[in-house]
């Protein structure tokens, strides 16, 4: 269990504070709708140390840009620098499912990822993949459906591309040249070991793998504070934002 | 649009991929190296698009953003409904997306056409009636009695009168 009380914030804000510390200035940097923690992620970023961002984030009146079908072409020439995924399942191949859970042909489940998630996971330089759930549910030797992979070797032509994965116990992050996930880094509270228990097949721990280095009380006022109002004023996701974060 | 098929970076591996048959792996022809996916295209036989305004000949203009035209340009034909017929619109209209008469077929006037989504500048989406529509398919029952409450048997101007929209005529223009 990640110790949240030493790092003095939520699961949330943990998530939202590690990924806004992948964004580079000047990058174009874009997420779906439903996205709170990425759009939570990229507005903290902005505030930090990424001011020259370009931001897309889709629902929203004041970041979407309202750019429709051009998002496609932005991230088909390969303009778009980072994008944020969730998925229900990732297996040890490298796959993930956004799509249902059980059959395909008579699902038990269904979940909202159809054609956006394969396209963009193949185009934009840094793929961004989060999950509120670090569990052997969540990470499985074998997706019930492949909406997107990382691994497809030369069958089509691809960018290089780097994948990471932020989830409540650790930054997973996809060896290219292995084709396995490895373990990047484990939150405080856990260990190499604690995560590969929650996941249910072998990661790459690397000898020299380190602790999460936890969100500092910056980046945690700065959250609080100016993206909260932000996202609020902005109705970016304003209800989400009234109360996901801790008090200032 | 209304070309043979378009090619698309990304979806190699995946299921989706691997259970339709209009897409599949190409090579670039102009590139011997370079391999995509490539998806034939759509063509419906009919496009029923909702239209700000029109006019009689069928220049119309859309709400900013959106697929009509992208749905006209691959139609065979194209049904326009508008909120309003104007005497001419170009495309210098500042108020959307103009889309030809060239690209259309005919132009029906339907007032409140688009409930229960909105119009821009003339009315807002009905938020109740889709919570009501989202409640009632979450069940085969739910989902037929709403068919059997506003639209098996009902006119347009039934369902508007049900919604609470003023009696309007609705013509088949040109």
């Amino acid at each position: 269990m990640s110790d949240m009380t030493t790092m003095n914030c939520n699961v949330d804000e943990l998530i939202a504070v590690l990924m806004s510390r992948e964004i580079e200035d000047f990058e174009t940097v874009a997420c779906g709708t439903i996205s709170m923690l990425p759009a939570s992620a990229i507005l903290l970023a902005e505030a930090t140390h990424a001011p020259n961002i370009d931001i897309i984030i889709r629902g929203s009146e004041a970041y979407g840009q309202d750019i429709g079908r051009d998002m496609h072409f932005i991230a088909q020439r390969g303009k778009m620098d980072m994008f944020f995924l969730s998925a229900v399942q990732f297996d040890s191949g490298g796959n993930f499912n956004l799509h249902v859970l059980g059959d395909p042909d008579a699902p038990d489940r269904r979940f909202p990822g159809g054609y956006g998630s394969g396209m963009l996971a193949y185009t934009a330089k840094k793929v961004m993949f989060f999950r509120s759930e670090h569990s052997t549910r969540v990470f499985v030797p074998k997706a019930d459906f492949v909406s997107g992979a990382l691994k497809t070797g030369n069958e089509v032509s691809r960018p290089n591309q780097t994948f990471f994965c932020f989830t409540p116990k650790a930054i997973l992050r996809w060896d290219t040249a292995r084709e396995r996930w490895a373990l990047r880094s484990y939150h405080p509270g856990e260990s190499p070991e604690t995560v590969q228990e929650s996941t249910g097949f072998p990661l790459l721990i690397p000898a020299d793998v380190v602790e999460t280095p936890p969100p500092t009380e910056e980046e945690l006022q700065t959250l609080r504070t100016t993206v909260k109002e932000l996202m609020i004023e902005s109705d970016t996701y304003a209800n989400w934002a009234t109360t996901a974060f801790l008090p200032a | 649009m209304g070309v043979p098929y378009v090619p698309v970076r990304g979806l190699a591996g995946t299921d989706i991929l691997a259970r339709r048959t209009d897409m599949l792996i190409a090579h670039n022809p102009f590139n011997a190296d370079e391999k995509d996916v490539v998806a034939r295209a759509i063509n419906p036989d009919v496009a029923i698009c909702h239209a700000i305004k029109a006019d009689k000949s069928g220049n119309s203009i859309f709400r900013r953003g959106g697929d009509e035209l992208l749905v006209a340009q691959a139609s065979d034909k194209v049904i326009v409904t508008a909120e309003e017929i104007v005497g001419e619109v170009t495309a210098a209209d500042p108020d959307g997306q103009f889309i030809s008469s060239l690209n259309v077929t005919a132009v029906v006037h339907a007032p409140h056409g688009a409930h229960p989504a909105g119009v821009p500048g003339k009315y807002e989406m009905d938020r109740g009636h889709i919570n009501e529509y989202i409640e009632a398919a979450r069940s085969a029952e739910g989902f037929r009695a709403y068919l059997e409450k506003y639209v098996y048997d009902k006119t347009e101007a039934d369902y508007q009168s049900l919604v609470g929209i003023p009696a309007q005529e609705v013509a088949v223009v040109a």
